[in-house]
């Protein structure tokens, strides 16, 4: 399945085996395939009560009265608890960076006075069992008086829509711009402009796994202990303790196995607060496992934009500026920055191109609605639009679509290049990486076919999409940006006296396989087989503080720290072992656990090395401290990028409105893999999220703004018949400069590439522009209907 | 149609039937389902709830040997029956080999599907499904947010069709 390009795969300079570059397996699956896993609900803890929400039937509502003496008298009730009540123990989630043209928000705890979006968590129930909490939850008499809901984004621009939170002026949450060169006036003067409009739905994380959380409030400790499955420990530690008011040092956050996440798991929620605040109360454990329908309907939401785009270009096809109007419908509460996804999507319209005079314009508004959030590829739309774009400059200068892309590509000898949004692009190859999928597609053959398909009438389409991913995110891109927060992670690498190496990072895995990635990491830095290196997530109690897993940065941030960890304590350990052998540190390696000089065994081992630093450090060359344990943290650049290139052939069936993806081949260029198998694998994830997500997923609210895709049955997530027969996938791998070990970050860039090269495949096989998605059969056949009566 | 012919939901009956081949008896609330029972009382942590509609398939267990969804079924129905959860398959040779066969073709991720795939293709073992094709339809009906299903379906190939590549 792929095709190691071996020209551009770097080699670490002594292979470890199993360390960095091997395709081993993972570790993760020894307890998940024998059902030994731990997720939230596979805890046990004594005594432990279960909580259910109450929640809002309205998109808006004044809440009049709540009666919960009902509820309170079932037997096996202990709590109900209000919005209004539980603003006493808990202080209000609050997003007030400061950042121009961006409005500070807050969120009561529950909703109190007024419910927001359908699904607004009213009152939490704890009873002794969940069957008893579902019960009692119904019994609290709810009274609403109904309000007219902000629904529709060009009434909340207009200004005509409800508002939605009454301490801001408008609905307009963040308006913001960025200008490069003079786009006003080569748009205003040049002799072809093309206006675009793309426009994609509301969609959900849908993790399989829904969100919860289990707290436990040791009376005699004074500890809070919360169990829950977060992508960031250690800043969800600082959340609930601040929301909570309790300090610090008197929660401990610890992640069992999480069951995905994709973004979801990424923020300490309304009704984890709620959750711990009841369990201090009570002084009992308290669990909340969220059901499908609240995870649908109530959890995060994403991807609801809108991008209006003018381009001009000359008639050859060159685009030389770029204006792009962009509108994201954020939802009801700010649980994030206004600008947080939306920006990404603005800095990244240039794309691997080189036009320099661009422009954009961002306004994210609120609506009544489930707030919205980072979903895998946040910025994905970007991709599509640049390169819908291309094709649409393509087709207005009769040219070939990958001739035009030709024109305006950045070459290799144009780097490091600023592009037009800022962004500086170093060590990817957007041309070379271009041409090798182009190549392996065998473009020119698969036109040639396509034209003798449709000239029998067959609806076959062919879609290019060339992807720049940016990842990691430094702690400069949150500052430039103005999001309070860093983008560093921390790492301890540590070795027992007894010789057994561990290492602890802020990373928590959802399902990447960190456990197994951060031990051929270490292992490779060391000089020791990987098996030996234990790796401890998820637990505050342990790991340093970083930052956790997010934007594609587990294997950069993560394991880029590893190493540098990894890396130093084998210089020390090299250092004890020189003067122990009496030679210098230059003269020694480890491999496999041994010291070696000159390619044999020097009669110690790292165990004897360990030995020396804690049993024996009088022995220990002069400055050098005892022990072995070495703690670094790394800063990555403002942020990374990984490019590819995704090639799709499908074919409409034009009965049913069916999409067929008869081909699909993606050319990347992610760096150095730390593990080929993992890094296949979440190229396989994201590719199969950005086809539903163009085909299929959308979160539909009906016009009063009730979720009508509450459940599975009505939220549409592919199925393995659903997924593309095979991927064909070319590696690129050009090392990274600037993150220890070369890697660059790859976990979302299939997401981006796959909408965008599946739709304009799509839009290739219809013949008419597609500015609108999910490609549903009925929308198809609509457009279908627009291919055949043009006039209509 | 009287009343007395429908308990109320809290109302508890006896429930006697084998779960992984041992003999066992509860008394549970009639409207208590299969997946919490297994899960919460007999401490049966394999099998993951991850929709409570029978969509995602998570929940599978066998039934006198055929894939069910826990999730859609109250424990009562189980009553007389052959329950089998993933912790029952740890001493079959078929069960191992999917278990195998998903961890080296990284058929898994986060690994809340993988029981209830597991489950779902001994089912089809156990009938007799003799083509790759035939399994992998029956597992279109399990749903993962993780993989992609590529490397899932390259696991089944290579179960079902011994010494070919399943590329």
């Amino acid at each position: 399945m792929s095709l190691l390009d071996s020209t551009h795969t770097e080699q670490t300079s002594a292979r470890v085996p199993g360390g960095i570059g091997e395709p081993v397996a993972r570790r993760e699956d020894l307890r998940l395939v024998e059902g030994q896993s731990a997720y939230l609900g596979d805890l046990r803890f004594p005594g432990l009560a279960e909580a259910v929400f109450v929640r809002s039937p309205h998109a808006h509502a004044r809440i009049t009265a709540i009666s919960a003496d009902r509820a309170r008298a079932l037997p096996g009730v202990l709590a109900v608890v209000t919005g209004a009540e539980l603003a006493e123990w808990v202080s209000p989630w609050r997003i007030a960076p400061d950042i121009a043209g961006l409005h500070p928000m807050s969120a009561p705890p529950l909703a109190t006075g007024t419910v927001r979006f359908h699904g607004d968590p009213v009152a939490i129930v704890v009873a002794r069992d969940r069957y008893l909490a579902e019960d009692a939850a119904e019994l609290v008499e709810v009274t609403y008086e109904p309000l007219p809901a902000a629904l529709d984004l060009s009434e909340s621009l207009a200004g005509t829509a409800p508002l939605v939170d009454e301490t801001l002026p408008s609905n307009v949450l963040c308006d913001q711009s960025h200008v490069n060169g003079n786009p006003a006036e080569v748009l205003a003067t040049a002799a072809h402009v093309l206006r675009i409009s793309f426009s994609q739905q509301r969609q959900a994380h849908a993790p399989l796994e829904p969100r919860g959380c289990v707290a436990v409030w040791d009376r005699a400790g004074r500890r809070l202990t919360v169990h829950t499955g977060t992508q960031v420990p250690a800043p969800y530690r600082t959340a609930i303790a601040g929301r909570l008011g309790v300090p610090e040092h008197q929660v401990r956050v610890v992640c069992p196995d999480v069951g995905g996440s994709f973004g979801q798991k990424l923020v300490a929620y309304r009704e984890d607060a709620a959750v711990a605040a009841l369990a201090r109360r009570l002084g009992h454990p308290v669990r909340w496992r969220e059901d499908r329908r609240e995870n649908l309907v109530s959890a995060l939401h994403a991807r609801e934009d809108e991008v209006d785009l003018e381009v001009a270009f000359t008639a050859e096809g060159v685009v030389r500026a770029v204006r792009a109007r962009l509108r994201s419908d954020f939802g009801a509460y700010a649980y994030f920055p206004g600008n947080y996804m939306l920006q990404v999507i603005g800095m990244m319209i240039p794309g691997p191109y080189r036009f320099q005079d661009f422009e954009y314009d961002l306004k994210v508004l609120l609506s009544n609605k489930c707030p919205a959030g980072p979903y895998r590829a946040p910025m994905a739309m970007c991709t599509w639009v640049t390169e819908g774009m291309m094709d649409a400059v393509a087709r207005a200068v009769g040219k070939d679509p990958v001739e035009v892309r030709r024109l305006n590509l950045l070459e290799e000898s144009e780097l490091p290049y600023q592009s037009a949004a800022g962004q500086v692009y170093t060590d990817i190859t957007p041309t070379r990486t271009f041409e090798r999928g182009i190549e392996a597609f065998g473009y020119e053959r698969e036109r040639a076919e396509q034209a003798r398909e449709r000239a029998e009438g067959r609806l076959v389409g062919i879609g290019v999409a060339s992807v720049i991913e940016p990842t990691t995110y430094g702690s400069a891109f949150y500052k430039l940006a103005g999001i309070p927060g860093s983008g560093h992670e921390a790492a301890l690498v540590r070795i027992a006296p007894t010789g057994v190496v561990s290492v602890s990072t802020g990373l928590m895995g959802t399902g990447q396989g960190y456990e197994t990635m951060l031990a051929q990491v270490v292992a490779d830095g060391l000089g020791v087989p990987p098996e030996t290196v234990d790796v401890l997530l998820g637990d505050t109690d342990v790991p340093p503080y970083g930052m956790g897993s997010r934007g594609s940065r587990g294997a950069t941030a993560g394991g880029g720290v590893a190493l540098l960890a990894a890396r130093d304590l084998r210089d020390k350990i090299l250092r004890i072992a020189a003067h122990r052998l009496d030679t210098e540190p230059a003269e020694l390696s480890v491999a496999d656990g041994r010291i070696v000089r000159a390619g044999e065994p020097a009669g110690l081992t790292v165990r004897d090395i360990a030995a020396i630093a804690y049993l024996d450090p009088v022995s220990l060359p002069p400055g050098v401290e005892p022990g072995l344990e070495v703690l670094r943290a790394f800063d990555p650049p403002p942020m990374t990028f990984s490019n590819s290139v995704h090639l799709c052939r499908a074919e409409v069936l034009p009965d049913t409105g069916t999409v067929r993806i008869s081909r699909y081949v993606v050319a990347e260029d992610a760096g150095q893999l730390i593990n080929p198998m993992l890094a296949e694998g979440q190229l396989h994830g994201a590719l199969a999220l950005g086809i539903a997500g163009t085909l299929q997923e959308h979160v539909v609210y009906s016009p009063a703004g009730l979720n009508l895709t509450d459940s599975f049955r009505d939220y549409p997530f592919l199925a393995l018949d659903e997924m593309v027969e095979r991927l064909e996938l070319v590696h690129c791998g050009t090392p990274n400069q600037r993150i220890p070990g070369g890697m660059k970050g790859m976990s979302e860039g299939g997401v981006m590439g796959g909408i965008a090269a599946l739709t304009l495949a799509v839009q290739d096989a219809l013949g008419v522009p597609v500015d609108r998605l999910p490609l549903t059969g009925e929308r198809i056949c609509l457009l279908l209907d627009r291919t055949n009566n043009p006039d209509r | 149609m009287t009343t007395t012919d429908h308990p109320a939901p809290a109302d508890e009956r006896d429930l006697t039937c084998t779960v992984n081949g041992a003999p066992v008896q509860l008394r549970v609330p009639v409207r208590r389902l299969l997946s919490d029972v297994l899960r919460d009382d007999l401490d049966l942590t394999a099998l993951q709830v991850g929709c409570e509609d029978g969509v995602c398939g998570a929940c599978t267990v066998l039934l006198d040997g055929e894939a069910v969804r826990a999730c859609t079924m109250l424990a009562v129905q189980a009553d007389g029956h052959d329950v089998v959860t993933l912790e029952g398959l740890r001493d079959d040779p078929f069960a191992s080999e999917v278990k195998r066969a998903f961890s080296q073709a990284h058929a898994l991720q986060c690994g809340f599907c993988t029981s209830g795939m597991i489950t779902t293709l001994l089912a089809c073992h156990n009938a007799g499904c003799d083509s790759p094709d035939e399994a992998l339809h029956e597992l279109s009906g399990n749903l993962c947010r993780c993989t992609g299903y590529l490397n899932i379906r390259r696991a089944v190939r290579g179960l079902w069709q011994e010494g070919e590549d399943p590329r």
